[in-house]
């Protein structure tokens, strides 16, 4: 397997972009990140798309963005794995690299979800599982699932709403940082507490928007990067892995075992541990998954992911800064497009391009942490400045 | 279009209208057995391993002979929730209680609490599974709290 960088990053603003269809906005990444890379539409071997589909209008997303982009007769595809297609488009792209089959490929993440009523896309989402079996006769929304989890861990643990709360105050805070963010106010934790029960006990706050959005990145070879970009981020290792359709058949409710399972790959692929990161992004589609993933990703022990946001370990300045760009609570969760907005924000952090959200570099690694669905996939990336 | 609030879009005059046909050849004993009361699911004669949901083939094994056996009723509250705020094919229910329960053979199976009252559920409670039959007599079933 050749060494693969990270050599340009393009982000769209996110939030609700009726003026925009799916084709311009995937562009407006695109174009930024080939701009970042220096790469020329020419010099691009492979375009991958990442989008879950089904809010919006298209039925083969990948050939109309390409269209619009003039990309011609190249291999591509649109990926799907849930919230993590995003991830599975860059592992894709990553793969035609590593294998010798490109030196410079593209990974775009997408999805507009607001061209359909709020209530028929929590309807999609909650179809997101084993549907005759949770879906057809009990009607699960996303919130619901994870509120399943997030009785169970407060059951197990005495994490308490509160604690949550304070997962979303932080998202906000980092949020109103972060321009291309669809939420720009911080809140307080009265306004969390008070906000409206979704699926109890996760209320309005607990919950990731619903977004339009898209990101994108420009992969190059080692040969290739160095010749491209004096701020190269390698991909040292992506560890991937899944979990049972239908929750009941999970062993247990107080963490995702496809974490656990793909962190322990990518760590091992990496020869990384827990502790060699300056900043992670971790998939917190709620706040409860965010508390989930600083134990699943080993940042503290099973259990003690409450203390984690108390003492502020994963704010700036803390033990691992996490989210630090809103997280999907707060910059927003367009499906598709979240995993490469996860890779394109700390890609900015380890470039030290991150402005006032910048986390001290001391380690040079950070970690992207993508889940698909509720604990269905996986995606753990760990990027670094050294290659 | 709408100049007033937004950006112009163009509201598309074509609707699409899913209603899927789910095949339920291999499994049907689930569904008549909960016609009558019973939940029965499969076991695979080869390695012996019990599937709920039934399937017809060994997820196990991966062999293809699997008998009926009953699933017993009795469960045990694994987590549960309060859904709120409903999806669109369900904008006519009122909010529902939805739980993981445990049943004596360590298999789990997700359903509707009927008539609880979700401040007094808590995990660990016992809860016993029921047939139901929806209005059109589509066959369903419930967690109800044991006494």
């Amino acid at each position: 397997m050749r060494k693969v960088a990270i050599v340009g990053i393009g982000h769209s603003r996110f939030g609700r972009r009726a003026e925009v269809d799916i084709a311009e906005l995937a562009f407006e990444s695109i174009k930024a990140a080939m701009e970042d890379a220096g790469v020329e539409k020419r010099d691009v071997e492979n375009v991958t798309l990442g989008s879950a589909g089904g809010w919006y209008e298209e039925s083969l997303p990948a050939v109309v963005v390409n269209e619009y982009a003039g990309f011609h007769n190249l291999p591509t595809m649109r990926v799907e794995a849930a919230c993590a297609s995003g991830s599975a488009a860059v592992r894709s792209a990553y793969l035609s690299i590593a294998s010798g089959e490109s030196e410079v490929a593209l990974a775009v993440g997408l999805e507009k979800m607001t061209e359909v009523d709020t209530l028929t896309s929590v309807e999609l989402m909650g179809r997101a599982g084993s549907y005759l079996w949770e879906f057809e006769n009990y009607g699960m929304t996303f919130p619901a699932y994870y509120a399943l989890y997030a009785v169970a861990h407060m059951d197990r643990f005495g994490t308490t709403q509160e604690d949550l709360a304070r997962i979303a105050i932080k998202a906000h805070h980092y949020a109103s940082l972060n321009p291309l963010a669809q939420f720009q106010k911080e809140i307080t934790l009265e306004k969390a507490m008070n906000s409206q029960m979704v699926s109890w006990p996760l209320k309005l706050y607990d919950a990731c928007p619903i977004t339009d959005g898209s990101a994108a990145v420009v992969l190059a070879s080692e040969e290739t990067a160095k010749k491209l970009s004096d701020t190269p981020v390698w991909i040292k290792g992506m560890g991937v892995s899944s979990d049972s359709a239908n929750l009941s058949k999970r062993d247990d409710y107080v963490g995702l075992g496809a974490t656990v399972d793909a962190a322990r790959k990518a760590y091992a692929i990496s020869r990384t541990s827990p502790q060699d990161f300056d900043v992670a992004t971790c998939h917190d589609c709620f706040t409860i998954a965010e508390l989930m993933a600083y134990e699943d990703l080993g940042f503290c022990a099973k259990g003690e992911g409450k203390n984690m946001i108390r003492e502020g370990q994963t704010e700036i300045g803390g033990k691992i800064p996490v989210n630090v760009d809103g997280g999907l609570k707060a910059k927003g969760h367009p499906v598709g497009a979240t995993g490469v907005s996860m890779m394109v924000e700390v890609s900015k952090q380890l470039r030290g391009e991150a402005g006032p959200r910048q986390v001290p570099l001391k380690k040079g690694n950070g970690l992207v942490h993508n889940v698909g669905g509720t604990g269905h996939y996986c995606y753990v990336t760990v990027l670094s400045r050294s290659a | 279009m709408k100049l007033d609030s937004g950006p112009p879009t163009l509201q598309s005059r074509r609707t699409l209208s899913l209603r899927f046909n789910l095949p339920i050849s291999k499994t049907h004993q689930f569904w008549d057995g909960l016609r009558e009361g019973k939940f029965v699911t499969t076991r695979c004669t080869d390695c012996g391993e019990v599937s709920f949901p039934p399937q017809a083939d060994c997820p196990r094994c991966m062999g293809s002979n699997v008998e009926w056996v009953d699933m017993g009723t009795d469960a045990e509250l694994v987590t549960f929730t309060y859904v709120l705020v409903t999806p669109t094919s369900f904008v006519q229910n009122d909010p529902y209680v939805v739980a993981i329960g445990r049943l004596g053979q360590g298999l789990k199976i997700l359903a509707w609490v009927e008539g609880s009252q979700v401040e007094r559920l808590k995990v660990g409670d016992k809860l016993r599974l029921e047939a139901r039959s929806s209005s059109d007599g589509a066959p369903y079933y419930v967690f109800v709290t044991a006494p």
